[in-house]
């Protein structure tokens, strides 16, 4: 079964995203329900063969509709003026009318807004929790947030824009409604920023794409890769290499950790063809880790006990898979070195240069600018690094609704910083313009041997000894 | 040379970029008898031919270096002529990583400009994606045409055409595909609203299809915004994207210790050539300098400047990183920042309904 990166199919996981933006990864199974906590429940086969990216209701038992996005009306920033236009209304959805009415009165500024706490709402906990027990159908979160707003004394006191802020955080709580996703790299990596950050190093989406493009990741590539998040980082690149070339995973156990492969479902031959683990230990003694197994022939094969065989062809095949990761190392030539972990750099990178291509990018992710930069220091005398440098990519999120946009008051500060530099390869007995040539050539060149005060990024043309 | 794949050893014909400096990254196609000549040197292309890509190379005249890389497109959008304002590594990246372009989708950018970004998007979709490609100046579509052509980006077709009056409809060629049902959309337009409303028409039924409108102006945001909301988009956001480029650097530790002794030793040396100006005029001879001067210490080198005690170098040019200074390590952000680049407005459009 080939999985489909499109259209919601059963036997597949997927991301839901819900309402209060809380994201949960879960596998279709044909025939299944999925329960969503307080959100309700819903049958799997009612949402397959819609495109992912489509957001449902949940109904009466356990059934969906499928509407436009996770919250109606507001949600792509139609103001009240437009909420009159007419878009086609579904039963049971919060419908524009109704929406027109909460607005109908509000105040021009927040001078009238007292604050006496939860006194403001006449509506109970109590009442509440009532009401949700008493409705299974698709419109109960609906006329919940109706109730609020009518039981709410200050409502009518609120700005507009007060109000339709209040009306999406309501909605965040009591709508019954969630989005079906495909489970993208992008999407992994959101899933476990929310889950667990300190597992992706605090990995940011716009990190992710910056390594993958700095590391030239794509379809045919032989890459060697550092990934201490657990998997996210060899996912991203086997997602871009679309099933077409290899990534050697270097680790630090005895087996590496890629458990987030489990969401990919990708088939265990695919994973077993793209990615060749090694450990560190067998990465830098090669001589001593390869398996020197007695092979053999097919009479001493038949001739053990039908245990022994199995023992046989599994301690054959470990040591094939061993073997050719080693030879492959040893060859070296990567197309590319990516390493996403807490490793020391510059006691790492000495070790695997050697085994990178000329011309290759190397690409050093970190929480901690600081150890890149200890790591860039190091390079500064190690001239089989061209121009490295540390890079730092933010996205700043706005509210974008017209004539409100504006920047987010807040937003995660997280991301982590990339080093990027070239594999190259020097040559020996090569002369720096400004080394044994006139004193006029020296002055016009402005490489390192003349002593200036900021030396390193004009250093061009440094000498390689 | 490709941008699919590696290759280890430099031919004539080649791309190569030439890396002079950090700054100064030189595209050049290797040419039997020609001359690559820089500030750092003259440089034959005869002798790059069967050099290995990322080897060093001495200049001519026996000075000199460069780098010879194997072009990549970040490298390229470092080194390329620039026709219009291109799209930076942070933002393309980004771009692509949130609009989820592996290989294999299909895209449609509009328009090409210095077409940096279509070597990005050409090298990530691979051999299976397809990208369309649109650029409304002539000029600048004959050189970006003859430019993907040269480069042997089959994946790509760039069509000349004012998308936002005349829509992106063309003729498929034969192994694009039956029409060009794309699954992503980049807009790199003046006024991007006037031509979201011919989407539909090029855009897949089937699937989910991810846009991302690059506008400088918050003006352009918002009838973009509008737009968008208009022709049925949806989870549509606002972001922008600041890259930042950081500098190793050593910063010397200066010590408040070592302060106060060479304030001490300029107070000391100054009390001494009082007195022995007043000793030579009571004498009336001739300063003797290397009595005045004491002989400075063999275990500081950092004193050996016939000036006394001079811990952090002063009057004389340090090099940052003397072994014979203490130095911390720092980082500097880059001299000038791209601190506003564009506004990227993401927004996602669901087929009606697939059953």
């Amino acid at each position: 079964m080939v999985k489909s990166k499109t259209i919601i199919t059963a036997n597949q996981h997927a991301l839901i995203r819900l309402p209060s933006e809380g994201l949960k990864i879960v596998e279709l199974r044909s025939g299944g329900t999925i329960s969503l906590g307080k959100f309700g429940s819903f049958d799997v086969d009612a949402i397959l063969g819609y495109a992912f990216g489509q957001s449902f209701e949940i109904l009466d038992r356990s059934n969906v509709k499928p509407v436009k996005s996770l919250a109606p009306g507001l949600e792509d920033g139609e103001g009240a003026e437009e909420v009159a236009e007419a878009e086609p209304e579904t039963e049971g959805e919060l419908s524009k009318a109704d929406l027109t009415s909460f607005f109908s009165t509000n105040a021009e500024n927040n001078q009238q807004i007292i604050d006496i706490g939860s006194k403001v709402q006449s509506l109970t906990n109590q009442e509440i929790d009532e009401l949700k027990k008493s409705g299974a159908s698709s419109n109960i979160g609906q006329q919940i947030i109706e109730k609020i707003i009518a039981g709410h004394g200050g409502f009518d006191k609120k700005t507009i824009f007060s109000q339709q802020k209040y009306l999406r955080r309501k909605q965040q709580k009591f709508l019954r409604r969630f989005t079906v996703e495909y489970i993208g790299s992008s999407q992994l990596l959101q899933y476990y920023i929310e889950k667990d950050l300190p597992r992706v190093l605090d990995l940011s989406e716009e990190t992710l794409g910056l390594i993958l493009n700095y590391g030239n990741v794509r379809p045919g590539g032989k890459y060697l890769l550092v990934d201490e998040t657990g998997g996210v980082i060899l996912y991203a690149m086997m997602e871009r290499m679309n099933g077409e070339g290899t990534i050697v995973l270097a680790h630090e156990n005895e087996h590496p950790n890629h458990i987030a492969l489990r969401y990919s479902d990708y088939p265990e031959e695919l994973i077993n063809q793209m990615v060749k683990p090694i450990n560190w230990l067998q990465f830098l003694e090669p001589e001593n880790e390869k398996i020197d197994l007695e092979i053999l022939s097919q009479e001493e094969i038949d001739a053990l006990k039908p245990t022994k065989q199995v023992q046989y062809e599994k301690r054959l095949k470990r040591s094939q898979d061993i073997n050719s990761v080693i030879d492959m190392v040893q060859a070296g030539n990567f197309d590319g070195f990516i390493s996403v972990s807490t490793l020391h750099l510059p006691s790492l990178l000495p070790e695997v240069l050697p085994a990178i291509g000329g011309s290759r990018p190397i690409v050093l992710y970190s929480q901690f600018k600081e150890l890149l930069l200890e790591t860039q220091h190091s390079l500064s005398n190690d001239k089989r690094v061209l121009a490295p440098s540390i890079f730092e990519t933010r996205v700043r999120p706005y509210q974008t609704i017209i004539g409100r946009l504006h920047p987010m008051m807040t937003m995660r500060g997280f991301g982590g910083y990339v080093l990027w530099g070239t594999r190259v390869l020097p040559q020996e007995n090569i002369t720096a313009v400004g080394r044994g040539v006139s004193k006029k050539k020296k002055e016009e060149s402005v490489g390192v041997e003349s002593e200036t005060e900021k030396p390193k990024e004009e250093g061009k043309q440094e000498v390689e000894n | 040379m490709s941008f699919f794949k590696f290759k280890d050893y430099i031919e004539e014909g080649d791309l190569v970029l030439a890396f002079i400096s950090r700054g100064t990254i030189k595209p050049i196609t290797v040419t039997k008898g020609a001359l690559l000549n820089t500030r750092y040197g003259h440089y034959e292309h005869d002798k790059m031919i069967g050099l290995k890509y990322g080897e060093q190379m001495g200049g001519e005249k026996g000075y000199g270096f460069i780098h010879l890389l194997h072009p990549t497109p970040e490298m390229w959008t470092l080194s390329l002529p620039h026709r219009t304002q291109i799209v930076y590594t942070p933002d393309s990246s980004y771009i692509m990583q949130r609009l989820g372009v592996t290989s294999g989708s299909r895209i449609i950018e509009a328009g090409t400009g210095s077409a940096s970004f279509s070597h990005s998007f050409a090298r990530a979709i691979g051999l299976d994606g397809r990208l369309f490609t649109y650029e409304f100046h002539e000029p600048r579509y004959l050189e970006a045409k003859k430019e993907l052509e040269g480069h042997g980006l089959v994946n790509t077709h760039i069509t000349h055409r004012d998308v936002c009056n005349d829509g992106f409809e063309i003729e498929v060629p034969a192994n694009f595909g039956t029409e060009v049902n794309g699954d992503v959309v980049f807009l790199d337009l003046p006024s991007p609203w006037t031509a979201i409303p011919h989407l539909p028409k090029v855009i897949s039924k089937v699937r989910q299809v991810g846009i991302c409108c690059f506008s400088p102006c918050i003006e352009q945001v918002a009838k973009t915004v509008e737009a968008l909301q208009q022709n049925g988009w949806t989870n549509i956001e606002m972001v922008e994207v600041a890259g930042r480029r950081w500098e190793a650097r050593k910063d010397m530790v200066r010590d408040i210790k070592d302060v106060v002794k060479r304030l001490k030793d300029i107070q000391s040396r100054k009390n001494q050539g009082i007195e022995n100006r007043r000793h030579a005029k009571v004498i009336g001879e001739k300063r003797d300098h290397s009595e005045v001067l004491p002989e400075p210490s063999e275990s500081s080198k950092v004193q050996n400047t016939g000036k006394g005690f001079n811990p952090f170098g002063k009057g004389i040019r340090i090099r940052e990183g003397d072994e014979q200074f203490q130095w911390r390590n720092v980082t500097k952000i880059e001299t000038e920042v791209k601190s506003h680049t564009s506004y990227l407005t993401f927004a996602y459009m669901l087929p009606e309904r697939v059953e």
